[in-house]
Order: C-alpha cells, then structure tokens, then sequence
C-alpha cells in the first residue's frame, strides 16, 4: 500500500511538471531495469529523492589521459535517453567534450562548481605518474586537477578501464594510474570494462541519487549489482566450452557459436554482466560478433591478457590450468 | 605586438588541445595549435604480438576508434600477406560508413551547433508546433530553476550567430534528435562489431562476424531511418544554416588556411578494389577554377620536430624517423609533431576528400562565392556522408548476394599467424581525414609501429622553415573583435573536428634516452 501511495505522489508531482504519466512509468520501467530491481521500488526512493532535492545534483566529469571512449558511450545512452538524464536529472558543471564553455569561462565554471561542493565526480582516463607534464589542462597538470576536484565530491565515480585501475596507459612510458594509487585511501566507485557500460554509469549515478550512498561494491571497488557474475557462467557459447569444442576458423559456418578460448577469450575469469545485460541497446556484446572477451572489467587489462588473441597470455594461461583441473564443470563455478 | 590570448581548455573535441592567438587591430595576426597530452601507445606496442595492434591502436580515441583498427589491421594485412576475402571488406566498410554517419552527426549538433546559435532565443519561439513548444518550453524552464548546464556558460553570441527564433528552435530540436541519431548509428556498427565505442571484430585477415540474414536485415531497417534524418534534417540544415545565416562566414572564407589538400582515397566499390568511393590526390594552392588533382607520393611525407618536445632531428620520413623525448626543449610548444607533404603543410578531411573528387555539389557552392573555410568544412561533411549511404546501401546489397553463395568468406586464416618478419602500410580515409599506419615486424613480435594521423596533419605546429600548421594558418585574419570573447577562434578549430589523443599517441618519452625508429 505504502509503495502504492508513493507511486500516485510521485506522478501528481511529475504530472504537474509537464511530463504524462505514460512517459514517465517509461523512463521508471528503464531506470529500474538498469539497476535490476523491481520498478515500484525504484519508485519508491526515487519519489524521496525527488521530492527532497530542491535542485538538481550537480556532476563534475574530468578527463585526463583518456580516450573519450567513455563519453561516447555514455552518451549512447538511448533507455532512459541520456538527453533526459543531462537536463533533467544532474547538473552538468563541467565535461570538456560535451559542455558549451571553453577556455577561461569553463575554467570558472569548474572553480565555482568545486567551491559549491557537493557534486558528484566522474573521472575518465588515468593520472600520468611518469610525469606530470604528459597531461595538462589549462596550462595545469591533471592531477593537481584532479586533488581539487576530489577534494568537496559528495561521491567519486571511476569510468573506464583507465580511470579505475590503469589500463592501457598503465603499460605506456607515461605510466598512467588509475584512481585506486592516484588517490590512495578515498573511496571511489569503480566501473572498469573499456569503455564504461552507459548502463553501468547512469545506474550508479541514479543509485547514489536515490539513495544517498553507493552502491554495495565488491573488494576492489566494483559495485556487485553489475560484476557479480563471471561472464563464462552466462556465456551462450558455454555449452561449447564444456563439451571442448573450440573456434578455429572464423569462415566455417559450423564453428561460428563455439567457443572463443583458444582465439584468447578471458571470459571465464572476468567479472561483468556483459553477457547478460549485452551492449548498444542489447544489440551484441563481444564474443557475440566472434570476437573474444579481452577482461577489460579486470585490473590486469592489458598486461596480463596480452598476446590479446592466443591462449598464451598469463591470464588465457591460467584459464587452460583450471579447466584441466575441472574447475569450470557446472557444480565448482 | 599585439594582445596574445589563450584558449585552453578547447573543449567539444576529442582531447586536450590549446590555442594560443595574437590579436591586431581585431584580428588574429598569428597562431600556436599546441596538444597537451599524450600517454606514448606506440612505445607500448614494441614487442608485443603484432595483432594485438588493431586492438590497441583503436583505443588512441574513443571517439574514431574503429578508423584506427581498420587502418592497422591494413598495415597488418599487408604484413602477413593476408588477403581479405570480399565478405570480410564489405563487412569493414559497412562498419566504417556507420561510423561516419554517427561521426559527423555528432561533430554538427553536438560539437559544432553552440558556436552559432544563441541557443536562448528559443523563448522567443512564438509558433504553436507541439513538439517546438516543449523543447521552449524546457529551456525556459532550466532558465528559471538558474540551472542551464552544460549549455552555458558559452561565449556570448556575436553578430554572427543566428538568433531568429524559428531557426533557432528547430536546431535546438534537431540537436536533441541527433543525439538519439548518433547513437543509433553506433549501433548499426554494434551488429557486426559486437559493441561501441571500440569494436571487437576487425583483425587481421579480414573479420570474426560471420553474418546471418537477419543481420544484414536490421542493418538495412536502420540505415534507412539513418538516411531519411541525413536527407530530411542534417542536409537541409548544414545548407539552410551555409547559405542563410553563415553566408557572411561563408564569403569571408573565414578559416582557409592554405588551401593545400590530401586524401588517400578509401573504399572500394567492387572486389578488385579499382573504383574508389573517395578519390586519392593531393591539392597544392587550391584554385577553385581549375582544380589540378595530382596523384598521392607517400614517400613524399615527412614529419618534423622542431616545434614540438622531441630533440631535435631533421625531417624524415615516418618509415625512418628517430625518436628523442625532450620535455624541457626550447622553442617547442606541442606533443603533436608536423607532418608535411613534399615540404608543405596540408589540410585532410572531408573538405579536402571533396576537393580532390572535384564534388560538384561543393564546388557549386564555392561557384556561388563561398570560400573553402569553416563553413564549407561543414558543408563537405554533409554532401559525403550522403555518399557514404549510398555507398553502404551498395555494400549491403553485394554482402547479401555473396553471403548466400558457396564458399563465402570473410576471413583470411591462412596468414593468421604473425610472419617471422615483415612491415606493411595501412592507409584510410577516417571521416577526419587521410590516416596511415606503418608496422615493422622481427621475430613474430612489433620492432615498430607508427601512425600519422589526421589531427596531426591540421594541428601540427610549425616545421622547420617556421611554416605555420593549418590549424594555425587557419586562424590568420580571423575577426576577434573582443579578446574576452575568441568565438571566430574556436568556429575556426572545431570545423575541423579535433581529435588530439589520436593526434599524440606517438611519444617516447623516456627522456634523453635515444630510441632509434627504424622501418625502411
């Protein structure tokens, strides 16, 4: 009954700002199911959140050695549509690539959005610990940046392979770091995988809206609603793998669902709901398109899964041991 | 001397870019294009499996990605010998076209839009369109909750900058179609590609997606309602925009730079690869009248360092460059270094790949007194990304009848495994502009690799003869009436799509430490 009150609450209030209550269940039914739970739920914390933030929650999105990978799939965003969420939902104070400003009015728009505190902090792309000239941003390194911004954050947000535990740019000559050794001791919620999965990203934020606090998050940092699960135990190509019949040639239509090991798929010890949750609007993911898993959701992405495309790569290597050992067989993963 | 003003941040671009201009008498009487980042990709590479490189290499940006694989699983292909059956170079190309209709979309609303529209005179919409209506009525409604994120602050509009109501609040709803567009299209590379940004299916030797019926199907579905938004809003824009309110902009020539212009050409129509849908050439000292196209020289191409923080060395080919990291040098102001063809800057993109084909569409636009400059940068993006519809339709069509046939393939797994040695080019022409890849490899592992990409020929600084970059060339004579408020400036840059982690991936930077950077 409580939940029933809330839901009719909630949409008065939507309904007197314009929005009809056919929109609105839409973007709820969307916004829950990027968090897995049930829509009156949602609801419920969303309807408190909504009706005790006077104003919108403001964000700050850094980049520093990155790729804007991550900004593009965040803003491939289409349920909830990440239109809705930009005007809507946060206020967007600073994003080099997205925002109007540049030069000295974005600079003051990032000076007063930090002063004001409160702000949710999204990081993309590593910290140079070689040093720090490999990034700079207003004639300022990136990460004296970076210490400002972290400084009044109500909540800090690592995006990407880069920003959570290195990376790519972790094995440069630049030796960039992620946020776990460039800010030692804060906490920060990780959302590794290269890029970020936009469902991953507007979840989080929208969890930490509606709740106040981050999500439950595994030991190294991963929010467990989106990393729980390895991606082998949801793999489609599973049946394959257990029965030992492996791709080889990608020509042969017979071979074209088996399994990806032996072409180096990471899958089994990599930790996402890519499988299930998929990518671009549930089109595909990975080892759907005869590619492989490369354990972008890992903190060894890239150096322990490179040679990225063989069995030979210490983790792929590690992989073939605990198979041999049956440590795969349904009842032991 | 004039007033020298910075802006840096450039945002609404792919990466960390600076530009620095000295003010005149209103205009801008010099320029310095400098990128501020760099994280030394090719430096990690050296040793590595060389497939491992189409992977890598497609992580220089996130926002051209697949460009990066496409171009060095070439220099791939070409360096194990791989021959990529047809199937595999439809399935490419069909990637590809999504992503230039997904790249230039978003570079017009999403990158571009702001700088010319005072996006505030939607309230003075006066009309009775439903749907116009509630895009006013939500701008006015983050005006008076004081939260207009991320649409301000801004540069404040100039006399430039289209404030008609009507215009106006149609770009605004465009601009908030386009994002679901661009997204869309990104899908439309995700059927083959398993996923964006950064697709999984481009190796060596051609593809991993063996395609279904269904696919081929939902690709078509989408890319018809990609086309109608091309044809019915973007294009209809771009030249409602070009020839209406920017027609000032237009005539003024306002970005030139100095009409030098390369393309590599890319995309076959057919197996043997002989037709391309986008000429190769090279342009030098544009005269619109009589458009002399001679034929591209890659040996042609050298890269400086002057400017930019390495030792010094003379200019040298890609192939044999030599590489000393210098973050302390004198004089230098830029991680990107200067390509230049037969000793002369050139601008690559869609301006210059139009230039080269000797498109009639822009050159009937340039007939009619626009100069080629910003505006008609924009007017070339959207006469080629309806060629490369088109193009894709015809691609669909031939994947379509070679997948139902026998032996259809799309993979060349014979030459899978890296050589003992060997080297190979791959060159591309990204929706940026002309892109090439070089790999050396010794032992089954990368001796070198090395791109030049298309930001690092428009924002490369000066080379040795003090040559300006395009970029910088570009700037010259601008109108900066206000040195608080440089809009002309970023106009000018961000017509050519910036993208500057592509344009510096390629450092080393263990200081003073001399690596050589050998591929003959």
């Amino acid at each position: 009954m409580k939940e029933k009150r809330a839901e009719r609450n909630l949409l008065q209030m939507v309904e007197a700002h314009g929005i009809n209550r056919r929109a609105f269940l839409k973007y709820c039914a969307a916004t829950a199911a990027l968090f897995g739970i049930s829509k009156s739920k949602f609801m419920t914390s969303l309807a408190h959140a909504m009706e005790t933030a006077s104003q919108k929650p403001p964000v700050i999105w850094l980049e520093g050695q990155d790729c804007a990978g991550c900004t593009i799939a965040f803003l491939g965003l289409l349920n909830p549509p990440v239109s809705s969420i930009i005007l809507d939902k946060i206020s967007l104070r600073y994003h080099e690539t997205a925002m109007a400003a540049a030069g000295h009015t974005a600079e003051e728009a990032f000076e007063e959005a930090v002063k004001a505190g409160g702000y949710v902090l999204v990081v993309e792309g590593s910290v140079p610990s070689a040093d720090d000239r490999f990034c700079m941003i207003g004639g300022r390194p990136f990460k004296k940046i970076l210490e400002e911004a972290t400084a009044n954050a109500a909540a800090i947000i690592a995006v990407g392979a880069c920003a959570t535990y290195g990376g790519i740019p972790a094995a440069t000559p630049s030796k960039g770091i992620g946020l776990n050794k460039a800010l030692p001791g804060k906490a920060v919620i990780n959302l590794p995988t290269c890029p970020v999965h936009p469902d991953h990203l507007a979840g989080t934020i929208l969890y930490f809206l509606a709740n106040g606090k981050a999500p439950e998050l595994d030991k190294i940092g991963r929010p467990v609603m989106y990393y729980r699960e390895v991606i082998h135990d949801n793999c489609r190509r599973r049946g394959h793998f257990d029965a030992g019949r492996f791709l080889m040639d990608w020509n042969d239509p017979a071979q074209k669902d088996w399994c990806m090991l032996m072409k180096g798929c990471k899958g089994p010890v990599t930790n996402s709901d890519c499988a299930v949750r998929r990518w671009n609007d549930g089109i595909s993911f990975c080892i759907d398109c005869g590619g492989v898993c490369m354990g972008c959701a890992e903190p060894g992405f890239y150096s322990e899964m490179t040679p990225l495309y063989t069995a030979e790569s210490e983790t792929s290597k590690r992989i073939v041991a605990l198979r041999d050992a049956g440590m795969f067989t349904k009842k032991n993963s | 001397m004039g007033k020298k003003i910075k802006v840096d941040p450039v945002t609404r671009i792919e990466g960390h870019l600076s530009i620095e201009v000295e003010i005149e008498d209103g205009k801008v009487k010099d320029a310095w294009s400098s990128g501020t980042m760099a994280r030394g990709f090719e430096a990690l590479l050296i040793g590595k499996d060389p497939r491992d490189a189409s992977y890598v290499t497609s992580r220089f940006c996130g926002v051209c990605y697949s460009v990066h694989q496409m171009a060095s699983a070439r220099a791939l292909d070409a360096a194990f010998g791989a021959r990529v059956p047809w199937g595999g170079t439809l399935i490419r190309n069909l990637i590809m076209g999504a992503e230039y209709i997904y790249d230039h979309v978003l570079h017009f609303y999403q990158l571009s839009a702001l700088d010319y529209i005072d996006i505030m005179a939607v309230a003075d919409y006066k009309g009775n369109d439903k749907e116009l209506l509630a895009v006013r009525d939500k701008i006015i409604s983050l005006v008076k909750a004081k939260d207009t994120y991320p649409l301000t602050p801004r540069y404040a509009p100039d006399e430039f900058s289209v404030k008609d109501p009507d215009i106006v609040i149609h770009a605004v709803r465009n601009y908030l179609k386009a994002l679901k567009m661009h997204a869309k299209a990104r899908n439309m590379g995700a059927i083959w590609g398993g996923r964006t940004p950064h697709y999984q299916n481009i190796v060596v030797g051609g593809v991993t997606s063996y395609p279904d019926l269904n696919q081929v199907a939902r690709f078509r579905t989408m890319l018809d309602e990609q086309a109608k938004f091309i044809e019915e809003v973007y294009i209809p824009d771009v030249l409602a925009f070009g020839t209406g309110p920017l027609w000032p902009l237009a005539k003024m020539g306002l970005g030139g730079g100095h009409y030098n212009y390369l393309s590599y050409g890319a995309f076959e129509k057919d197996p043997d690869g002989k037709e391309l849908v986008f000429p190769a050439g090279v342009v030098v000292g544009l005269d619109p009248a009589n458009i002399k196209v001679d034929p591209v020289d890659t040996n042609k191409i050298v890269e400086s360092v002057k400017f930019a923080w390495y030792k010094d060395n003379k200019p040298v080919h890609p192939y044999n460059g030599e590489q000393i990291f210098n973050l302390d040098k004198k004089n230098a102001y830029s991680f990107v270094k200067a390509p230049r063809y037969d000793g002369k800057p050139m601008e690559v993109g869609p301006l210059a790949r139009m230039i080269v084909a000797r498109n009639k569409d822009l050159l009937g636009l340039v007939a009619k007194g626009a100069k080629p400059g910003a505006v008609a940068r924009h007017a070339a993006r959207a006469i080629e990304t309806k060629i490369v519809v088109d193009a894709c339709y015809h691609w669909l069509d031939e994947l379509q009848s070679a997948m139902t046939k026998p032996g259809f393939k799309i993979h060349d797994t014979e030459h899978w495994d890296p050589p003992a040695s060997g080297m190979g080019a791959g060159y591309f022409e990204p929706p940026r502009g002309a892109l090439g890849h070089w790999i050396k490899i010794k032992d089954k592992k990368i001796e070198n690799y090395q791109a030049v990409v298309p930001s690092t020929w428009n924002a490369s600084p000066r080379c040795e003869n003090g040559a300006r970059g395009q970029y910088e060339e570009s700037l010259i004579g601008a109108p900066v009436p206000d040195p608080n408020n440089p809009i002309n400036v970023v106009r000018i840059i961000r017509s050519f799509d910036p993208c500057l982690a592509c344009a510096i991936h390629i450092i080393d930077p263990q200081t003073n430490e001399l690596r050589k950077f050998i591929i003959e």
